[in-house]
């Protein structure tokens, strides 16, 4: 069972309150703004900031490649 | 309809998700699986639930979260989720307290005022009375608290009230007394006692065991719970919601010997801060407006919860 898109539809950005998209492997949603990835783990979305990963270590890996 | 219930994976929360979703209604259920009990504790409470196509988990906070967002097409919410307990509720945990019981309170309202919601059920509790004089406990009596965790779900009361006068909010505050049964929380005393007897432990009881209570079964709880969101003619307010009989400690260890068929002897310690002496609930006004008739006597309930926990024992989550 996939993530409902129902739900994804009314979920935003506990941090800055963005649009949030889902990952290739529905496994998190993304805020661009805040660079963060909250996981979805066993289909249950986790939108606490805590328990956010980061996506500035891979946009700096990146940069420096 | 679509509705949504925070602390949807808690004790009482978890059954009421079960009955909207029986009801064949839409449930978006929140919950931050504090730590207050263990997360695989509520998630196993969430195994019916979890496979029907109607209900949504989102696991956030109600502090932080943007919930005009998530309520926006939400007919009803019941407004269960709460930092829980009475003693843990003193010293610097109240932070918790405030946090999640009153501003998280006032955080829902917000977004329902905002969201237009036809209509709010806050999960009060019996400790709002605090050591009252006067029983059966009246929803006029003058309120006095004991505890940081009463005190704050009067707040939670009072913010509910504030709302519905000044922006038309309908809110129902239910004041659960000694709520039982199957998927107790395991700080609770029912649980801790049969879990120990199980266990072939002592339990400890606070207080000399004169101390009483009125106890009510979850199915009753979730009745009403049910129907106070949803009565067109549910009158906004507060409510009593018991279980229509008070009973001692002292008597409830003689039942559950009974039941469990071996004698128990507790280990007695002091009664502890902010427990309050005696609870005993006025349930008259919930039956005129809510029709609410608790049906399940102690017994029949006491056995449902040992029967529950017998068939966990074996199943590893609670460490047995």
């Amino acid at each position: 069972m996939a993530i409902k898109k129902d739900l994804l539809d009314i979920l935003v950005c506990p941090k800055c309150k963005g649009v949030l998209e889902l990952t290739d492997s529905a496994d998190g949603l993304i805020c661009h703004a805040c660079m963060l990835n909250y996981p979805i783990i066993d289909e249950i979305p986790v939108m606490l900031a805590d328990e956010a990963v980061s996506l500035k270590k891979d946009a700096d890996k990146s940069d420096s490649e | 309809m679509k509705t949504a219930i925070t602390g949807t994976a808690g004790f009482i929360g978890s059954h009421l998700a079960e009955k909207v979703l029986s009801e064949g209604h839409e449930v978006i259920g929140i919950d931050c699986f504090t730590d207050y009990y263990p997360k695989d504790y509520k998630l196993n409470n969430l195994t019916n639930v979890l496979k029907n196509k109607n209900f949504s988990l989102l696991q956030t906070d109600i502090v932080n979260c943007d919930l005009t967002s998530v309520f926006k097409k939400v007919d009803i919410i019941w407004h269960l989720a709460a930092q829980a307990g009475v003693r843990a509720s003193w010293g610097d945990q109240f932070r918790l307290y405030s946090d999640y019981n009153i501003l998280g309170t006032q955080r829902v309202l917000e977004a329902a005022r905002v969201c237009g919601v036809s209509r709010l059920v806050y999960a009060s509790s019996s400790s709002v009375y605090g050591d009252v004089n006067e029983f059966p406990m009246r929803e006029t009596t003058y309120p006095k608290p004991v505890s940081p965790y009463g005190v704050s779900k009067l707040a939670g009361e009072h913010l509910c009230m504030l709302y519905a006068t000044n922006y038309n909010l309908p809110t129902i505050s239910l004041r659960y007394f000694t709520v039982y049964g199957p998927r107790q929380r395991p700080d609770m005393a029912f649980h801790k006692f049969i879990r120990a007897v199980l266990r072939s432990e002592t339990p400890v009881l606070f207080g000399n065991g004169d101390q009483t209570r009125d106890f009510t079964y979850i199915d009753d709880i979730v009745d009403a719970t049910w129907k106070a969101g949803i009565l067109a003619d549910a009158v906004p307010g507060i409510y009593n919601i018991g279980g229509g009989s008070r009973i001692s400690m002292n008597d409830v260890i003689d039942l559950m010997q009974d039941i469990m068929d071996q004698p128990i002897h507790p280990v007695r310690s002091d009664r502890q801060k902010g427990d309050v002496r005696h609870t005993a609930a006025d349930i008259s006004a919930a039956a005129a407006t809510l029709g609410y008739a608790p049906k399940t006597v102690l017994k029949d309930g006491l056995s449902q919860e040992v029967e529950w926990l017998k068939s966990i024992a074996n199943g590893g989550i609670y460490g047995y």
